[in-house]
């Protein structure tokens, strides 16, 4: 880590500056311990009923139109977006030079259809990362895209085996079957090779300001870029600012990629708001990537797809001083589509928040860390 | 008609599809006596009923039958219909295989220790791992989540065991930071705990034929006992129906009671409907047979074979 007297000059100060009031007030889950001040209660209440539709929007890579939708019925009203033709959603705010980039990703991992069976049941393609251990067995969705909608199944559960070889942990290839016999009473229903799979989720509260749900990754990143954009103001940015939700991150950055090569070296600094995988669990080890859940957003100085440059560590540390949002420092593995922006000369600031069980079925967020890394990219947006 | 195995032929399948919606993960969820079997099926299978621990669906078991049901001081769900001779026992058991907190470390992590016997050995735990359980506290239901380790992490390290997950591996975060915060929760040690239940629907011509759920096939038998006693069918002799606590502990304890308790029967029948990947999170009926299920009761309580 780098020394914390910074290097990058500010503008002064502008501590305490969230002008917009927060309307929503949720009553929180019943806390231990946790005792949050009022304003608190209510940024940290905000911060759930921005993520749980977001959580509850399916988008395998390649088919984010759901959630898409989701983010642009989110965004203030004066919010005038454009998508591209690589899907990716891209929302223009200020003027003048630096050009500065957010990017969050709106895909999920989960599979798509690969080839329909004789027997009825479907053959599946991987779409991301994950443990294909935590679907088998359990309740499937088929996103078919058409007017018949999700069609339920199931996520087959392997055979009992015949010999005595004892039961390894992953399964064979995962099949699911939507409870039809034949070929022809599979496509009748509307599914057809390349519809996307996953399993039915949904945001739930934890205790006190901690929440699970499936696709945390990267849903928070995008419900942070919302809400930081909920409380700035837009005419008073100092430079331009383009915030973009991309597709396609989960297998291979593509979207990003697409965003990064239109605007080649226009950008000074792009910012990828992605997940920063946490090894705040029993089951990790420590080596690495321990940044606790609750004590902040985290600078993601270091993955497996980029570095942001210790100078640019020290002005990010800067700015969160300067607007007394906690911050974290640390690395963490997996890329980021902020990478995609570097062979153009753009530096790669990669923010996340910490996540506990990344791309399982029941990933832990605490919400103030939400709130918090809203508030560091409202910052950063309005002062660097 | 005494069926003391379920005959495991294939679920019926056709087509059409509909999804039901989630339902409450409390055990308190509340039966109508309006209820269809399908229905019931549907809302036993929200259930919780770790072995030992089915108190809460007993309840609402007794609810349901009010002044004709009580719970013996086994806790089983006992009731008796008609009179004379002979003196027959209907039974279903309504108890699941879970957990309990074993213990809680100072992170505020809560350890486990495995309810009731095995019924699927390779799934029987794996399905914890990474997946929403619910702890049924002494303040009511609580979410948790049993941890699993990120996919990330693991990458450039060597392959981990492929053993498959116990429950010796289980912690569950329920958002607690500390031992404090877990009992100010109130989840203490001997806390029932089991994954979450989401009913779901799929197959069938009517948009829903077939019913996935934990234990769906012991629910689903419940279910067509349960309508079997609503239709207020015609009585031959005496006729004892149970709902059994503690069928997978090693003693039986619930169905044994009440042979002895209630007895002797002149016929023992339990009721049965087959099911598809037993002791999975998915094991499926085809509500056809529950359907099919509550007629064969009925006709038996009528004195029917």
């Amino acid at each position: 880590m780098r020394r914390s007297d910074g290097r990058t000059s500010l503008p002064r100060a502008q501590r305490g500056g969230r002008s917009v009031s927060y309307a929503v007030a949720v009553v929180l889950s019943v806390s231990p311990t946790v005792r949050l001040s009022a304003q608190d209660t209510a940024r940290v209440a905000e911060a759930a009923s921005v993520l749980a539709p977001l959580i509850e929007s399916y988008g395998v890579s390649g088919m984010e139109a759901p959630v898409r939708e989701t983010v642009k019925r989110l965004l203030p009203a004066w919010a005038k977006t454009e998508t591209d033709s690589a899907g990716n959603l891209w929302l223009r705010v200020g003027q003048g030079e630096p050009l500065v980039v957010f990017v969050a990703h709106m895909d999920e991992i989960g599979f798509t259809v690969d080839s329909i069976l004789d027997d009825g049941s479907l053959h599946l393609r991987t779409r991301g990362g994950f443990f294909s251990s935590l679907f088998e067995g359990q309740p499937a969705l088929v996103h078919t895209g058409g007017a018949r909608g999700d069609v339920p199944g199931i996520f087959l559960p392997r055979e009992a085996p015949r010999d005595s070889a004892p039961p390894r942990r992953t399964p064979p290839p995962l099949r699911v079957s939507v409870g039809t016999t034949t070929r022809a009473a599979t496509q009748a229903l509307g599914v057809a090779v390349g519809s996307t799979i996953t399993m039915p989720k949904r945001f739930v509260r934890l205790a006190g300001t901690r929440a699970t749900g499936r696709a945390m990754d990267d849903r928070v990143g995008d419900a942070a870029q919302i809400l930081a954009l909920r409380h700035l103001d837009p005419t008073k940015l100092k430079h331009q600012v383009i915030f973009v939700w991309s597709t396609r991150e989960e297998i291979g950055l593509e979207g990003a990629a697409a965003v990064a090569a239109a605007l080649g070296t226009a950008p000074k600094r792009v910012h990828a708001i992605d997940t920063f995988v946490s090894a705040d669990s029993p089951l990790e080890l420590q080596n690495f990537a321990v940044a606790p859940i609750g004590q902040g957003a985290v600078a993601r100085a270091l993955d497996n797809s980029a570095v942001t440059p210790p100078a640019y560590v020290d002005s990010l540390r800067a700015v969160a001083r300067a607007r007394g949002v906690a911050l974290q420092f640390g690395t963490t593995n997996g890329g980021n589509d902020g990478s995609t922006f570097t062979p153009y000369g753009v530096v790669d600031v990669a923010l996340g928040w910490p996540l506990r069980y990344s791309h399982a079925p029941a990933e832990v967020v605490d919400l103030k860390d939400v709130a918090g890394l809203a508030d560091l990219i409202q910052a950063i947006a309005e002062i660097w | 008609m005494k069926r003391e195995a379920s005959d495991r032929r294939t679920v019926g399948r056709s087509v059409g599809y509909a999804i039901a919606g989630l339902l409450s993960v409390s055990p308190t969820v509340r039966l109508s006596g309006q209820d269809n079997v399908s229905q019931l099926a549907l809302r036993l299978s929200a259930m919780t009923a770790v072995s030992g621990y089915e108190q809460a669906v007993a309840d609402s078991l007794v609810a349901l039958f009010p002044g004709q049901a009580a719970k013996d001081r086994v806790g089983n769900v006992v009731l008796t219909l008609g009179r004379g001779t002979p003196k027959r026992l209907v039974a279903c058991p309504l108890d699941e295989p879970g957990y309990v907190v074993g213990n809680v470390t100072d992170e505020g992590y809560l350890t486990l220790r495995r309810v009731g016997r095995v019924m699927a050995p390779l799934f029987d735990q794996q399905n914890l791992e990474g997946h929403r359980v619910t702890l049924f506290g002494l303040k009511g239901p609580v979410p948790g989540v049993a941890a699993v380790r990120s996919t990330h992490l693991t990458r450039g390290r060597p392959a981990g065991p492929e053993a498959p997950f116990t429950v010796d591996n289980a912690y569950v975060d329920v958002g607690a930071a500390s031992r404090a915060d877990v009992e100010a929760l109130g989840l203490p040690v001997l806390t029932p705990i089991a994954t979450l239940k989401q009913p779901h629907r799929y197959g069938g011509g009517d948009g829903g034929a077939l019913l996935a759920a934990p234990v769906a096939g012991r629910r689903a038998a419940c279910a067509a006992l349960v309508a079997a006693v609503q239709a207020k069918p015609r009585v031959s002799g005496t006729v004892v129906v149970a709902f059994t606590v503690q069928s997978l502990q090693t003693s039986n304890a619930g169905l044994e009671s009440v042979k002895r308790l209630a007895g002797p029967f002149a016929d023992v029948n339990l009721v049965a409907v087959p099911s598809q990947f037993e002791g999975t999170p998915v094991e499926t009926v085809a509500l056809a047979d529950a359907r099919a299920a509550l007629q064969r009761i009925v006709e038996w309580i009528g004195g029917g074979r």
